[in-house]
């Protein structure tokens, strides 16, 4: 670094020269300070637009997704993105984080896009005529009071974009003010694929209102929350199926999802039945049992049917038929690492806690080991044969542990990208009071798939779960919260119990069959419509039973016939259509063992505040990749499945043996914790406390030393 | 070049041979891992090192200055600036040399704690490029500490008021990119000053780094923070040499 102050100014004027030399060496000083302050500001500017950006986490969490890339990639036209933004200084300090996260990500957007994609930006705070414009395109503006020390005002700041994708197709953002760059994306990516493609995709669905219990009014909590979610219903609609009539299913329609079907009619067998033979895809969210939740979580068993009363097939047995075996069971893992949530700190009520006040007085959730709320665990449970194979003397019985090593296998076995974010974190979604739905099965286990159907189970529980009939009960806290403690852990207890006397097994969560699937109902009578019992009704007591409709059961080579063919509307030709045997085309049907983990009062939170159930960290997720994972559109995955990686700290592992005493693995994770807590601290301190003691010690010697040798001392 | 290596020798060999800087050192790590441990080393809690550099820049604005206030403000205490002011070396060289030292003890100290980042690793899945970039991000937030921390010390012979001009100009220095400050100072400044102001702070420069992104404008912010201070520090030095001379 050259200093040119090193040359002082001379002033060859005597006492007249202003300032004289030292104002002069001031001046110089000064002006140096200026200058630099100049140069350096205008570095750190320039460097701010020219700049080189490197995400160094692992898994790219700072930067876009494969899947934009990709999209970017197929684009084949120019792609527009007009921004109508006002400027950022203008903005309030609240929104101009999310302006900064918006220019951020476009900029890499047209960084990527290679000219492909080009940013126009539009200021309608300056022209009258744009923001004209950008109302009229359908961009709302943010009234938001602005403040400063003599004013207070009600501004509009615009945030919005158009996008237009080869001068034809558009989309319009109304306000695009993310939080995060995930945020960005999720945001506009989505958007960027809607343009490119132009349509939605459309999925049927059914559902069953919530059963009335108490008090409570029935029909209030639904399915809807995952349905309309914003991400999901840019790119996909959902149309409600429901006919009480007993309608076919339109030819049109791809995927039909039902949600926790009770009650279900004989009829509606049938339409299912002629659904999956003509090659539909049918997605079950099943549950065998309905419990109390509420505000009181009474955890009581609601009457629920799944087959209509009066019917004479059995729901079961229709899916038994083509390969599936849902044994309507309530399930429970023991296994620890099943049904702790995620961040028990944090967040206890993911399964389930208690609200307790703490010693401070406050309430608090504390988590609750409940074993009937899980999930699937990524992990290959034949590698803990040996530890689920050792007797009480602590001795592993190697022929039983030769044949747990052989029979029980990964949590989540399957390689579909529906489940690659989940395998990141290590656990499938997280399943209340979930049930048996696997494939059928011959003895010992071996599939019993119908010719020409290929099935396979995606999720399964660990090899410590119990089965068993839908108790009428399934409350392990009890009403007094006193004695919540001892309730919980007397309720585990006799869990592990049960679990030490009954067989080892793995119990399925979620399964799929595909291929061509036979009629369950070929050689049985084709049920009749509501409306055609009615009118027979009707014409018996008028005296004309047995003409017009020839649809009556009885021979089934012939199938069902049109009522009145010359009569038939749309819907009624759809129901009238003859009945397909044999399967048209290969069909595809996917049942999921909890149809509760995606209820609205669970997936919103409703209930957090008195401990949980909250399924809105997994659930959504899970649907929307399930959504992308039927219609095979790997596009928008690496968007969806942007999970972090489970970086999840064990200390202590849980012990997979039941019976085992959760009591002493507490006391061992507070001994390991407090124990590495003080190795961190007390090791560095140490090595530096050492350190220094030994140079003080050195440095005396040499003290010593040095003072011996000095003429007249001794040592 | 050879004279800043003298000068850092002797200045780095002169920290490990003072019991100051051991106190110092301690001192500073016993806090910030004792936060930050209990913080981090939790069953089902995440494997990262956030709690850590969340703690580690208030950290370094309380010690910090206690390690620079007398980088300047001793030698004038004992004289002995007067004999390196009369040394033909180049003041640029002395300067450069004091803060090499300054920050290569820092790094020795913050090498210490790496202890922790392994203890997660061992038990967590931990990240660990952003995890060195944190570090990368710590030495050049601290390295803007210590420019500041110098520059105040040159100024004054008294270290106590060293130290509290640079606490105080730190930290107002520091909170200028504070999120919740930045918003309170928005309802009374025009938006262009607020902006200014929250571009002069190392916050969110650090926070940048921190969190795992290698940004060129980050690094060019503190190459440029460190080298005006450091600057500032010559040219008073310049003076103070030519009001002897």
């Amino acid at each position: 670094m050259s200093l040119s102050v090193n040359r002082r100014p001379q002033c060859h004027r005597g006492p007249q020269c202003h300032g004289g030399p030292q104002g002069g060496a001031a001046l110089a000083l000064v002006l140096h300070v200026v200058l630099l302050v100049l140069v350096l500001g205008q570095i750190v500017y320039l460097a701010s637009r020219v700049r080189v950006r490197v995400d160094l986490t692992s898994d790219q969490r700072w930067s876009s997704t494969q899947s934009t890339r990709l999209l970017l990639d197929k684009l084949d036209k120019r792609l527009v993105i007009e921004a109508y933004f006002s400027p950022k200084d203008t903005l309030p300090v609240t929104v101009r984080e999310a302006r900064v996260w918006a220019d951020n990500f476009l900029d890499e957007l047209v960084q990527i896009g290679r000219g492909k994609v080009v940013l126009q930006r539009f200021d309608p705070n300056a022209d009258k005529a744009v923001a004209d414009r950008a109302t009229r395109l359908g961009i709302k503006p943010l009234n938001l009071r602005s403040q400063s020390a003599t004013s207070l005002s009600l501004d509009q700041h615009w945030l919005g974009l158009r996008l237009v994708y080869g001068g034809g197709k558009q989309k319009v953002i109304e306000q695009f003010a993310p939080v995060s760059s995930f945020a960005a994306e999720a945001l506009l990516t989505p958007a960027i694929k809607e343009v490119l493609t132009g349509e939605k995709r459309r999925f049927g669905y059914i559902e069953w209102p919530e059963i009335a219990v108490g008090s409570q009014t029935p029909g209030g909590i639904g399915w809807s929350v995952v349905r309309t979610h914003e991400g999901i219903s840019k790119r996909y609609e959902f149309q409600n199926y429901k006919d009480e009539d007993g309608a076919l299913l339109p030819s049109d329609l791809d995927t039909l999802f039902l949600f926790r079907p009770r009650d279900v009619t004989d009829r509606q067998k049938y339409v299912l039945d002629q659904f999956v033979v003509r090659g539909g895809t049918l997605v079950v969210f099943a549950d065998a049992a309905e419990y109390a939740l509420g505000q009181q979580r009474t955890m009581t068993r609601v009457p629920f049917q799944l087959d209509a009363s009066g019917s004479e097939l059995r729901f079961t047995e229709q899916l038994r038929h083509y390969g599936l075996d849902w044994r309507p069971q309530v399930l429970a893992d023991v296994a620890q690492q099943a049904y702790a949530p995620r961040d028990r700190l944090r967040m206890p009520e993911e399964y389930l806690a208690v609200v307790q006040p703490n010693a401070m007085g406050f309430r608090q959730s504390v988590w609750v080991p409940y074993p009937y709320f899980f999930h699937a665990v990524h992990k290959d449970w034949s590698e803990v044969a040996d530890e689920l194979a050792r007797t009480s003397d602590g001795r592993v019985d190697a022929a039983i542990a030769a044949r747990y090593r052989e029979v029980f296998g990964p949590g989540m076995p399957s390689e579909e990208f529906l489940f690659s974010s989940f395998q990141k974190i290590g656990r499938g979604p997280g399943f209340y009071w979930p049930t048996w739905v696997g494939l059928r099965e011959k003895a010992a286990g071996v599939p019993d798939l119908p010719a020409g159907v290929d099935g396979r189970v995606l999720l399964w529980s660990s090899p410590a779960v119990l089965a068993e009939d839908p108790p009428q009960s399934v409350d392990p806290v009890g009403r007094d919260p006193r004695a919540a403690q001892s309730e919980v852990t007397k309720w585990l207890g006799k869990l592990h119990e049960r679990l030490a006397a009954e067989p080892r097994q793995q119990a399925p969560l979620m399964v799929e069959v595909r291929g061509s699937f036979v009629s369950f109902f070929d050689g049985r009578a084709v049920p009749k419509r509501p409306s055609e019992i009615k009118e027979e009704k009707a014409r018996q007591a008028a005296g004309e039973g047995g003409e017009g409709n020839e649809a009556t059961p009885g021979n089934p080579d012939e199938g069902p016939q049109p009522a009145a063919p010359s009569t038939l509307g749309g819907a009624e030709k759809a129901a009238a259509q003859p009945a397909v045997t044999t399967a048209r085309a290969p069909g595809r049907i996917v049942l999921v063992g909890d149809a509760t983990f995606l209820r609205d009062d669970v997936v919103r939170g409703d209930l957090r505040q008195v401990g949980g159930p909250f399924s809105g960290m997994t659930a959504m997720p899970f649907f929307a990749q399930l959504l992308d994972w039927l219609s095979e559109d790997r596009d928008l995955v690496d968007l969806q499945s942007r999970a972090p990686v489970d970086r999840t700290i064990v200390l202590v592992d849980a012990d997979p043996r039941p019976g085992a005493d959760p009591r002493l693995g507490e006391q061992q994770l507070r001994r390991k914790t407090t124990w590495l807590r003080a190795l961190n601290v007390l090791v560095p301190s140490g090595i530096l406390s050492t350190i220094g003691l030994i140079v003080l010690l050195l440095r005396r010697r040499r003290k010593q030393r040095f003072l011996a040798s000095l003429p007249g001392r001794t040592a | 070049m050879r004279e800043t290596l003298v000068v850092f020798r002797r200045e780095l060999r002169s920290y490990f041979l003072s019991p100051i800087a051991y106190v110092f050192g301690v001192l500073f790590l016993s806090v910030l891992l004792l936060l930050a441990a209990a913080g981090s080393i939790e069953q089902g809690a995440q494997a990262s090192m956030q709690t850590f550099f969340g703690l580690l820049p208030w950290l370094c604005l309380v010690f910090l200055p206690g390690l620079t206030m007398r980088l300047w403000a001793e030698e004038r205490k004992l004289g002995t600036i007067e004999l390196l002011l009369t040394f033909p070396v180049r003041l640029s060289s002395v300067v450069l040399g004091k803060f090499g030292a300054v920050l290569a003890y820092l790094a020795f100290v913050l090498l210490l704690t790496l202890g922790l980042p392994l203890t997660l690793g061992a038990y967590g899945r931990i990240d660990w490029p952003p995890v060195f970039g944190a570090y990368v991000a710590s030495l050049l937030f601290a390295g803007s500490f210590v420019a500041v921390g110098m520059f105040w010390s040159s100024l004054t012979r008294d270290q106590i008021v060293a130290l509290l001009a640079s606490v105080v100009s730190l930290g107002v220095l520091y909170l200028l990119g504070y999120p919740a400050l930045i918003e309170m100072t928005a309802g009374w400044l025009p938006a262009t000053a607020v902006d200014l102001l929250n571009g002069l702070s190392p916050y969110k420069y650090f926070e940048s780094i921190a969190r795992g992104v290698f940004d060129t404008r980050d690094f060019v912010y503190f190459t440029c923070f460190c080298g005006f201070f450091l600057y500032a520090n010559v040219l008073v030095l310049q003076v103070r040499r030519q009001s002897r001379g």
